[in-house]
């Protein structure tokens, strides 16, 4: 319990730092490299949730990128 | 009551972008268009992001080229020059070149204006000695005057017989969009040159620009070497297109009044500026002084060099 | 003709009117390779899996496709189809001797004389049969498969995706799925806000399921003997969960995004279709015990991945620490390379590490001498191991619009803490691991 608490703590302080960090980023014309699909967060969507299911259905984790796609009777 | 512009010519490509290494951390990215030799020096190593932003500025060029062409049927100037009298809305940047215009038309005090075009159908600059017959060039000043026209912004009604010609302005402000758009996806020095137009944003590392301006003169081949660190260059000229007779020359900058070439023009002008559109402009109002131009341009304080 | 303005005014006035020329909007013409609003993006492929010995293999196309209305309004739908056949393990240990099981197939047992059969238990005795059960009988030596694994799958989901001011971003989805013996139904919103430049993004989601098993021939009493095949009804299980993401641009070239995640499960967790053995002190099976879990799961997850942009290349770094109150804690750390070809094709290597350690209730088996415990598994999947996995993943452009896909995985999985063997287990591989491996054809187009 103590550790899921610290955690959760840990990751608020990140988020309210960063939030006032507005000198930390690029300019909006610095996207040049950025804007490229493949250094998009999910490039490959249906990559990303085939090898979601594989590994969901052969190891007891799922997820952690984000949500989406039906379970199946497999877990 | 009101007719809509032509629409934007769909994006065609038009024409080879070629990228070559000049130095280490300095590469050239080479097209053609404006019926000129075009460069875009970038200051980088990666030679795949030169051709990306080549391509950028050329592609900004065959744009803004395709846009304003005489010779296009389905451009905005075309569309324009046969409205036949009706009124025609524009597009924003159409109106912005309209304004832009009418402004300088204003500060020259009527000598630059963009619907003296039509005088080229009387005119042939080809270095010879044939001259119009003066009843002809009087013929078209009836339909030659901006203010002629009726501008109410984004509406343009051009009465029957004029015509309007960006030719004055479209290749420095193709410069200025061309340099935006390098800009918007790049920090490092770039320089953009049009043919002799030119404006850089921002000297590389280590050493300005070192820029050449070609003499009119054959006789002297040494050019000019200017340091450029910011800013830009814009040279107005009749090196090229003249005529001549009885040892009189005839420059092909002609004034808007009496439809002849202005008089004791310089051989070139080239002037200093922010923008490559003002550096033009004020090429341009320099020349259409004629014998005062040297005069004109102290005056306005800029820095500038002319050749007579 | 001289002008007669001040020296001033004239240099002043034309900078101003130039610097108003140039900051108006110039229209940009659509380039090619933009997608125009009201264009359909596709996305597709066909999934080959195969793993070693006989286990279960697969075959899955999928297509996707999405559609911006304009002004970033998007619909996205995805239908997948799944064919399993094969074999999975069913828990219980191999052994010296032939085993044999009865699995409940859909399909009825009637002897060549049109009497009913009967299944002797390993310890002798007679059972009368069920209805609806397959025998198979496992090889001496061989980890017991069921055989009768097969399996269609259809899952549908639809997302929608919309701006809520300028900075924000709204998404909801909701998932279909349906098999033989498990449905599920489910709903996800999130919302997205930018600040600083685009350069941090805040998000929040929201996600539940709810899902209903009907297992082929009834649920089985959880820890009730395997021979009595006591059935009960169906059931049932709901999902809910929250994920709190942030991303961050660090540079030009940097991205990452870090994700805390949290899900709770309540219902039927059991897979009804896996058993233990029951081991004495000399490692012969004297029984077989159905398997039982906990009826509430709670997990939690970070997840932070980071992309580096170097040159025209594309480093991909990722780890994710998960825990659950199952007492599974697990690792994962993942790494791709984008290397960028010309002509727009690329190869990206792929590799993954992943650790597990067992859940709190597993067993590799049961031992015949000790009480029955509450909850147990001898799930390869809830145990100790280490995952592997190298693939590589080749791309290449058709045209402007499209780009067509290859990609090869390889997983192996090494089991740890394995106990050791003894009595008549002695000799047997207890616990073998799993390799498998993947094809996938894949094809983007627009239309």
């Amino acid at each position: 319990m103590n550790r899921r608490r610290l955690a959760l703590l840990a990751l608020v302080a990140a988020v309210t730092t960063l939030g006032g960090c507005s000198s930390i980023g690029v300019k909006p014309w610095q996207r040049d490299l950025l804007a490229r699909p493949a250094m998009a967060m999910n490039a490959y969507p249906l990559d990303a949730a085939i090898d979601d299911h594989l590994y969901f259905s052969k190891e007891a984790s799922s997820g952690g990128r984000g949500f989406g796609g039906g379970g199946c009777g497999c877990n | 009551m009101r007719a809509i512009a032509a629409s934007l010519p769909t994006p065609e490509p038009a024409g080879d972008v070629r990228v070559e290494r000049r130095e280490p951390g300095l590469h050239a990215v080479s097209f053609f268009a404006m019926a000129s030799p075009c460069e875009v020096l970038i200051e980088t190593r990666d030679s795949e992001l030169a051709r990306e932003l080549g391509a950028a500025a050329a592609q900004e060029a065959w744009r803004v080229e395709r846009k304003f062409s005489r010779y296009r049927d389905d451009s905005v100037l075309t569309a324009i020059n046969r409205s036949a009298g009706r009124p025609l809305e524009v597009d924003a940047e159409t109106a912005a070149l309209i304004d832009f215009a009418a402004e300088c038309h204003r500060l020259s005090e009527g000598m630059f204006d963009v619907t003296s075009g039509i005088l080229r159908r009387v005119w042939k600059f080809d270095g010879s000695a044939r001259l119009p017959e003066p009843a002809d060039v009087a013929a078209l000043l009836p339909f030659i005057g901006f203010h002629r026209l009726h501008w109410a912004p984004p509406v343009i009604a051009l009465p029957q017989g004029m015509e309007l010609d960006f030719g004055g302005i479209g290749k420095e402000y193709a410069v200025d969009r061309a340099l935006d758009a390098v800009c918007a996806m790049f920090n490092g020095a770039v320089l953009v040159n049009f043919g002799g137009d030119l404006r850089t944003s921002g000297a590389p590392r280590g050493a300005p620009w070192r820029v050449g301006i070609e003499r009119p003169d054959t006789e002297r081949e040494a050019r000019m070497l200017l340091d450029l660190s910011q800013g830009a260059l814009a040279t107005s000229g009749d090196t090229r297109r003249f005529l001549i007779r009885d040892g009189i020359r005839y420059g092909h900058i002609l004034d808007p009044h009496s439809g002849w070439p202005v008089r004791d023009a310089p051989r070139s002008v080239t002037v200093a500026a922010g923008t490559c559109t003002e550096a033009g402009m004020f090429a341009s109002f320099a020349i259409l002084q004629g014998a005062g131009a040297e005069a004109y341009l102290a005056e306005q304080d800029v820095r500038y060099w002319c050749l007579r | 003709m001289q002008l007669k303005k001040s020296k001033r005014s004239v240099r002043s006035a034309l900078m101003a009117a130039s610097c108003a020329l140039i900051a108006a909007p110039a229209i940009r013409a659509q380039s090619p390779d933009e997608s125009a609003d009201g264009d359909w993006q596709a996305d597709s492929a066909l999934l080959y899996y195969k793993e070693n010995q006989g286990r279960v293999q697969a075959i899955e196309p999928v297509v996707s496709l999405a559609k911006d209305f304009g002004d970033e309004h998007v619909l996205g739908l995805k239908l997948t189809y799944d064919s399993l056949s094969g074999g999975s393990p069913n828990g219980a240990l191999p052994s010296h001797s032939a085993q044999t099981f009865a699995t409940p197939s859909g399909s009825s047992l009637t002897a060549p004389t049109g009497g009913t059969q009967t299944y002797t238990t390993p310890s002798g005795r007679e059972v009368a049969q069920l209805e609806r059960v397959t025998l198979y009988t496992t090889q001496p030596g061989s980890i017991p498969l069921d055989p009768n694994f097969h399996d269609q799958r259809v899952a549908l989901s639809a997302s929608w995706q919309q701006p809520l001011g300028a900075a924000t971003r709204f998404t909801a989805g909701a998932d279909l799925s349906h098999e033989m013996d498990f449905m599920s139904a489910g709903g996800n919103a999130a919302i997205a806000h930018d600040f600083n430049n685009k350069n941090t993004t805040l998000s929040l989601g929201a996600n539940f399921e709810a899902d209903a098993i009907r297992p082929i021939g009834g649920v089985p009493i959880g820890g009730s003997d395997y021979v009595l095949l006591e059935k009960g009804g169906n059931e049932t299980k709901t999902v809910g969960g929250g994920q709190l993401g942030l991303t961050q641009v660090f540079s030009r070239h940097w991205l990452a995004q870090l994700n805390y995640s949290y899900d709770n499960s309540r219902g039927y967790q059991t897979d009804p279709y896996k058993i233990l053995s029951v081991i004495d002190a000399g490692g012969n099976a004297v029984g077989y015990r159905f398997e039982a879990r906990p009826t509430a799961r709670a997990r939690q997850s970070l997840y932070l991945e980071n992309k580096f942009a170097i040159g025209r290349d594309v480093l991909d770094f990722s780890l994710r620490y998960l825990k659950d109150d199952w007492g599974i804690r697990s690792q994962t750390a993942e790494l791709r390379y984008r290397w960028d070809l010309a002509n727009g094709a690329y190869v990206e290597p792929h590799v993954r590490y992943y650790k597990q350690n067992a859940a709190d209730f597993y067993n590799l088996y049961l031992n015949a001498a000790d009480p029955l415990p509450q909850f147990m598994s001898a799930d390869p999947r809830l145990a100790s191991f280490k995952g592997t996995t190298f693939g590589v993943k080749l791309g290449m452009p058709l045209s402007d619009s499209s780009e067509l896909s290859v990609r090869v995985e390889q997983y192996q999985q090494t089991a740890q803490d394995v106990p050791l063997a003894f009595g008549q287990l002695q000799g047997l591989d207890l616990n073998p691991g799993l390799k498998s491996l993947v094809v996938q054809f894949g094809f983007r187009f627009r239309f």
